[in-house]
């Protein structure tokens, strides 16, 4: 009887140590989780701050450009085109949170590249205009321009890193099966489409015209 | 009889001898991207850093100890780098942002740093601006800069002249933008260093006064060595050179741990 108790008590105990150094590595696990959950979503809003960026930056260039004599008008179409598609992708998206689908990644990156592709044609295309290459506020709006492009590279390769990170703490051992148990999926990163892993080569001396964006065009 | 064990491993594990001879193969790839892939160059210890020679040293020193001036004025840390060559098959602004995040220009709350690099054979210069001081030095301004005032003196080979312009131009925009501290970070740090020491030369003290007490009271009880120290040797020579790590007048670059988004904007002369 007295055995019985005794041994009943140790059960317990070690029922009891199990748990709680369940719960604890559980915990752990979760709170690194969420932790990288966060900087996740802080990445991810970094990288649509900066396409905001040149978002807003495009209505500026469009009528800077516009003002010059006869300029083609079909490459600002392209452009006002491409900025409203990015728009409407982005209306699907949640802003608070970076894309747990796939799919809804790549047609992001897929109208931010085609909106990429129009804006290096206008620049090409300016480059034919003299008048434009003398005005102050088109070159300005060009640097800019040139700066933002630099930006988006870099946020979405601090992206891809901590999509990284996160992806690696989920898919390893210890903690997949708590991620699994607690709704922490993998996350998509960008990839790198051809012509979409650089900035778009915005150059403005060229010696020979550069076929490379039309090359690159989407459909 | 050598030929046997040899044929049959060529032909009996087909499949991970294939698969062998793709991990070879990604290693050897590995090992060349990683050749091509660029260097990120050594943190300077110097605010001003001229790799490629183009400037006197006279001048050196004076930009060196103006840039010093102007982090103990505002924090701000501005780095001016002038290589021969990009040591990269990327792009400029590229490479140049991951040179300045990798070497912590900037103090690592406000993100203030910025960096000039100027690159001799590739006629390239750039001008890599922190997070913190997007807003003070815009990229039309960093454009500006580069383009209206360092171009046309580096394209008439005036370096020196070129890149005391630029980093006029570069803390006139930045300045007032943050309140200094008086001192660099490098000078803040050996500061702390000291502070480090501090306990270490109170134990000292405490070893030095036990043992003038332990020695008196050996004098009076029964000792007859001749009264020599206990811990201490003698003379009583204990000192450090005061911790002068910034000998010479030269005030060296320590960074903060800034980072930088890819703000700012380059030229080619």
């Amino acid at each position: 009887m007295n055995k019985f108790a005794l041994g009943c008590g140790v059960l317990i105990a070690i029922l009891l140590f199990v748990v709680v150094v369940a719960a604890i590595a559980i915990g752990g696990s979760y709170n690194r989780l969420v932790r990288l959950q966060q900087a996740v979503d802080q990445s991810w809003a970094q990288v649509q701050n900066v396409y905001q960026r040149r978002a807003d930056l495009i209505p500026n260039l469009v009528n800077t450009v516009s003002g010059a004599a006869n300029f083609e008008k079909s490459t600002l179409v392209e452009v006002t085109n491409a900025r409203a598609s990015v728009g409407r992708v982005q209306m699907q998206l949640d802003p608070n949170k970076a894309p747990a689908d796939a799919a809804q990644l790549a047609q992001f990156q897929a109208a931010q590249g085609q909106l990429s592709n129009a804006l290096s044609r206008l620049l090409l295309v300016s480059e034919r205009y003299p008048e434009l290459k003398a005005n102050q506020n088109f070159l300005s709006l060009q640097a800019q321009l040139e700066g933002t492009e630099n930006r988006i590279s870099v946020e979405r390769g601090n992206f891809n890193k901590t999509v990284q990170d996160y992806n690696v703490a989920v898919r390893s051992l210890p903690t997949n099966l708590i991620a699994g148990m607690l709704g922490f999926p993998p996350r998509p990163f960008f990839t790198a489409q051809p012509g979409a892993d650089k900035p778009p080569p915005v150059q403005f001396n060229f010696s020979s015209p550069a076929p490379a964006p039309a090359a690159t065009a989407a459909p | 009889m050598p030929n046997q064990p040899r044929r049959s491993r060529l032909i009996l594990p087909s499949r991970s001898e294939h698969a062998i001879r793709l991990f070879l193969a990604a290693l050897t790839l590995l090992a060349i991207s990683a050749n091509a892939a660029d260097v990120i160059p050594a943190t300077p210890s110097a605010y001003f850093n001229d790799y490629a020679g183009v400037v006197s040293k006279e001048a050196a020193s004076r930009f060196n100890e103006q840039l010093a001036q102007f982090e103990r004025d505002t924090s701000d840390q501005v780095v001016v780098a002038v290589f021969p060559k990009m040591q990269s098959d990327s792009d400029i602004a590229d490479y140049t942002q991951r040179v300045a995040q990798a070497w912590g220009v900037g103090q690592k709350e406000r993100r203030n740093g910025v960096v000039l690099f100027v690159f001799i054979e590739d006629r390239k210069v750039i001008i890599q601006v922190g997070y913190g001081l997007e807003g003070a030095l815009p990229d039309a301004t960093a454009f500006d800069i580069t383009e209206r005032h360092i171009k046309p003196l580096f394209r008439a080979g005036n370096y020196e002249a070129g890149l005391a312009t630029g980093i006029d131009l570069i803390c006139k925009a930045i300045r007032g933008e943050h309140k200094g501290f008086g001192k660099t970070a490098a000078e803040r740090q050996s500061g702390g260093g000291v502070f480090s020491l501090l306990p270490f030369i109170i134990f000292i003290i405490v070893l030095i006064i036990i043992s003038r007490v332990i020695r008196k009271a050996g004098g009076y009880s029964y000792s007859s060595r001749g009264g020599g120290p206990v811990f201490i040797p003698s003379g009583g020579g204990w000192s450090s050179g005061g911790g002068s790590s910034s000998g010479g007048g030269f005030s060296g670059f320590s960074g903060g741990g800034g980072s930088f988004g890819g703000g700012g904007a380059g030229s080619s002369w």
